[in-house]
């Protein structure tokens, strides 16, 4: 009875799913990528995030001994020395028990060794793993391939954007674009291993024509299964000082906070946000926060077209996205009456916004176009939205 | 198609025509005096040409490559540029200097009096100029996308058949064997029952962000190229590149459903009906100036449970071109006499005499002017070149929305939405307007 109370006050008061990130030894910028995996994984409001720091490497393993009962998800930016064997057991046994993991990046280099660590990670490279960890597992010609080759494992050509083609209909995957292009990252080849359990969301094709390349679609999002849980493996999100283009990417932090929400539930609640990459190009946030639709549309306010039409393109993005949706749609529209009415809005974006409205729009905007039918510099553009808007057809 | 108009008013008009070269006795240049086994000029088509860029010459060159069958002695452009070039090469085919040259349509339609017009313009003209030409009553041979929007299509669709003038669309892929072939496959059952059909077109332009505000070339009208669309600063962005700006073209999508789709319509008996349900997603261009989509993928269901897939051909697997697929098995076709089917065997049935024979033409521009001369329906008549790209408008539409589109066919309107249908027409820009049929 006790342990039920205890359930239900911990759900009351805080409904944010406690995550650790570990990390403290890494070939990669450490210090750079944690804050960066932390402020976007608390960003959603569904996680609330601590990073915890290993010894130095060389440094005194068996200190470093977290208490996994305490985490819903575990998050690995963590390439290092071997954990004290207790430190190993806790984390497997989490994981048995139902625990969500997030395997970032370079984590898939960590411990060659630990059986049981590549079966959870699925597929790895470097530390000198080979034919003697498992297969390749790629993509050739759209066919899944499980290749037995000898060789090395882990390699990436030059840094570069990449496509990345989502592989399978997926809760991660979901309502996201079948091909988008990814910020300049390293794109990690030749991993070889286990891979149990495995489901390849997402490749991208290792072009030897673009800097080096197997020439073979690589997995980049993985899921897989141990015990009761669920394992989220991204091997995207190389790490430059202050971030860089591979994890501002709105491609790789859209898809770290699925693929982090599905590893604690085997769900994802979380909507596709409207800056979104696609193949017309990459969408980088340089702050990795999400813009609010409000910032959009300030941004529109004072839009100089021969600077970026990118906000329009989002508001556009937005307005798709929100298709039936009367409520969603009218609010939308309030708010571009609301820049449109702004005496410091360029006259290039009201020409934007009436268009777009004149399609769109609904009487609530009629009295504004109205008025702007006599305004010399917007007559056209509001004629067009007025008798748009009254269209008989 | 039914032909009122009759043979006497072709020769009526070349009457005319010959009339006015009484008056201009320069016109007739002495190599068409029926000398040297050419045709003399009363038996050649009299034609003007509205739009001297590269579509519009090479259209142009074609119909001069024909037998001697047609006289160029009109042309327009907004590009006095284009125009004078257009002109050296007009006159060097006539043998004298007579073409006349206009920077305004109306005054040539004013002035001149044509058998046929040859038309390649942007698409956002094509609702006006064609409706204005086939109210003067002079046959056309216009460019494809027929249209920008529905309503334009429908205004044209009427101009064309209140005045009864001969029309042909540049699909000229109708007058190739390998499209006609696969088309005739397909509509007689050669497939089995047909369920689904894939069409794949060119993928999109990436874009060239916004160029900077520049003067507008001195030869350049810059006002009458825009004609009817909004009014917008001069990027050094006209000819050619206006096919990845919204307000002119749909891109690649709109600029080749004249092609694929209107084959695939052929083959699958979809000639005079339309979907009756929409729906797929584009991708935008991030940041610039061009905003037609890149990528393109959206489903059409019509009322006989056929379904019909158009994508940019990266996303499809046979890439490019048209297939029909069946319940027996599926043919392919594409640019470059390509035809292919899921069994060889398929490409080789003989069409017997009481099946379905789809017209025959192996020449685009003779099967128009034998048309102009017998007034009978060319391969690829005005109606049919609406319902190609009326399916790509509404797909352009359900990208729009990011909604399913329900179409009526027959009444060709949009069920229950009214944001999609405002898209089905666009304002005009003061004092444009579409003329009346």
């Amino acid at each position: 009875m006790a342990g039920l109370l205890t359930f239900f006050t911990a759900c009351k008061n805080d409904s944010s799913y406690k995550t650790l990130i570990i990390t403290g030894q890494n070939n990669h910028l450490w210090k750079a990528s944690s804050p960066i995996l932390k402020q976007i994984l608390d960003e959603t409001g569904i996680f609330s995030c601590e990073i915890m720091l290993t010894p130095e490497k060389g440094g005194d393993m068996n200190t470093f001994n977290p208490d996994f009962s305490k985490y819903k998800l575990v998050v690995l930016d963590y390439n290092g020395d071997s954990w004290s064997d207790k430190t190993k057991s806790g984390f497997l046994q989490f994981v048995k028990d139902g625990g969500g993991v997030v395997v970032y990046h370079a984590a898939d280099n960590s411990f060659p060794e630990w059986k049981e660590y590549n079966e959870i990670i699925g597929l790895g490279g470097w530390g000198n793993r080979n034919q003697k960890d498992g297969p390749y597992v790629y993509y050739k010609h759209n066919e899944l391939i499980k290749d037995t080759t000898a060789g090395n494992g882990g390699s990436h050509g030059k840094r570069r954007e990449y496509l990345v083609k989502t592989r399978m209909d997926h809760p991660i995957t979901k309502g996201l674009p079948d091909r988008w292009l990814h910020g300049t990252d390293e794109l990690y080849s030749q991993l070889r291993g286990p891979a149990k359990n495995m489901q390849i969301l997402a490749t991208a094709f290792a072009d030897s024509a673009l800097g080096g390349g197997t020439m073979r679609d690589e997995p980049m999002l993985m899921v897989l299964s141990y015990g009761k849980g669920r394992i989220f493996h991204t091997t995207m999100g190389h790490a430059d000082e202050g971030g860089g283009p591979a994890m501002q990417c709105a491609g790789f932090i859209t898809t770290l906070q699925r693929g982090a929400e599905w590893a604690v539930t085997g769900n994802v609640t979380q909507k596709v946000p409207f800056d979104f990459p696609t193949v017309a190009g990459v969408s980088l946030r340089s702050d990795f926060k999400q813009m609010t639709i409000e910032e959009v549309m300030a941004q529109i306010g004072s839009y100089d077209i021969t600077k970026s039409t990118k906000y329009f393109t989002y508001l556009e993005s937005e307005i798709r996205k929100q298709a039936g949706d009367e409520t969603g749609l009218l609010n939308l529209e309030k708010m571009m009456v609301t820049v449109l009415k702004n005496k410091e809005t360029t006259v290039e974006a009201k020409r934007l916004l009436l268009k777009e409205l004149s399609w769109m729009g609904s009487e609530y905007s009629v009295p504004v176009i109205k008025d702007l039918l006599t305004n010399n510099d917007l007559k056209d553009e509001a004629a067009f939205a007025y008798a748009r808007l009254h269209s008989k057809k | 198609m039914t032909n009122k108009s009759s043979r006497r008013d072709f020769v009526k008009r070349s009457a005319a025509v010959i009339a006015g070269a009484i008056v201009l006795p320069q016109i007739i240049p002495s190599s068409a005096l029926g000398m040297g086994g050419k045709k003399p000029p009363s038996d050649r088509i009299v034609f003007g040409l509205i739009g001297t860029g590269s579509q519009g010459m090479s259209d142009c060159r074609d119909f001069l490559r024909l037998n001697n069958e047609v006289q160029f002695v009109a042309l327009c452009d907004v590009d006095a540029n284009r125009l004078k070039k257009a002109k050296e090469e007009i006159d060097i085919s006539n043998k004298n200097k007579d073409c006349r040259t206009y920077g305004d349509y109306r005054e040539l339609l004013e002035k001149e009096k044509l058998d046929a017009m040859l038309i390649a313009l942007p698409d956002h003209w094509h609702g006006i100029i064609y409706s204005a030409v086939a109210n003067k009553k002079i046959d056309v041979y216009g460019e494809k996308p027929i249209c920008r929007t529905i309503e334009d299509g429908q205004t044209i669709v009427s101009a064309v058949k209140k005045n009864n003038i001969i029309w042909q669309t540049g699909s000229w892929q109708r007058s190739e064997a390998n499209f006609h072939r696969g088309a005739e496959l397909a509509i007689n059952g050669r497939v089995g029952k047909l369920k689904y059909i894939e069409v794949g077109l060119p993928d999109g332009n990436r874009g060239i962000g916004t160029p900077p505000v520049q003067e507008v070339p001195p030869e350049l009208n810059w006002e009458m190229w825009l004609g009817p669309a909004l009014k917008v600063p001069y990027r050094g962005v006209s000819h050619w590149n206006w096919r990845w700006i919204l307000d002119y073209s749909g891109g690649q999508l709109t600029d080749w459903a004249g092609h694929h789709i209107d084959i695939a319509n052929w083959g699958a008996g979809l000639e005079n009906t339309g979907p009756v349900e929409i729906k797929g997603t584009g991708v935008y261009p991030v940041d610039g100036i061009y905003n037609v989509p890149v990528e393109y993928d959206f489903r059409c269901k019509y009322s006989n449970e056929l379904e019909m897939r158009v994508a940019n051909a990266s996303r499809l697997p046979l890439g490019m071109g048209t297939t029909w697929h069946g319940d027996l098995g599926w043919v392919h076709v594409d640019r470059g006499n390509i035809i292919s089917a899921s069994d060889p065997k398929i490409l080789n049935e003989v069409i017997g005499e009481k099946e379905i024979h789809l017209y025959k033409s192996d020449n685009h521009y003779q099967n128009f002017v034998d048309c102009v001369r017998s007034r009978k329906e060319t391969i690829a008549p005005v109606h049919v070149a609406y319902r190609a790209i009326s399916v790509a408008l509404l797909g352009e539409i359900a990208m729009t929305t990011g909604q399913t589109i329900k179409w009526d066919p027959y009444k060709e309107s949009i069920i229950g939405n009214q944001r999609a249908s405002r898209m089905l027409s666009r304002p005009y820009r003061q004092p444009w307007t579409l003329p009346t049929v």
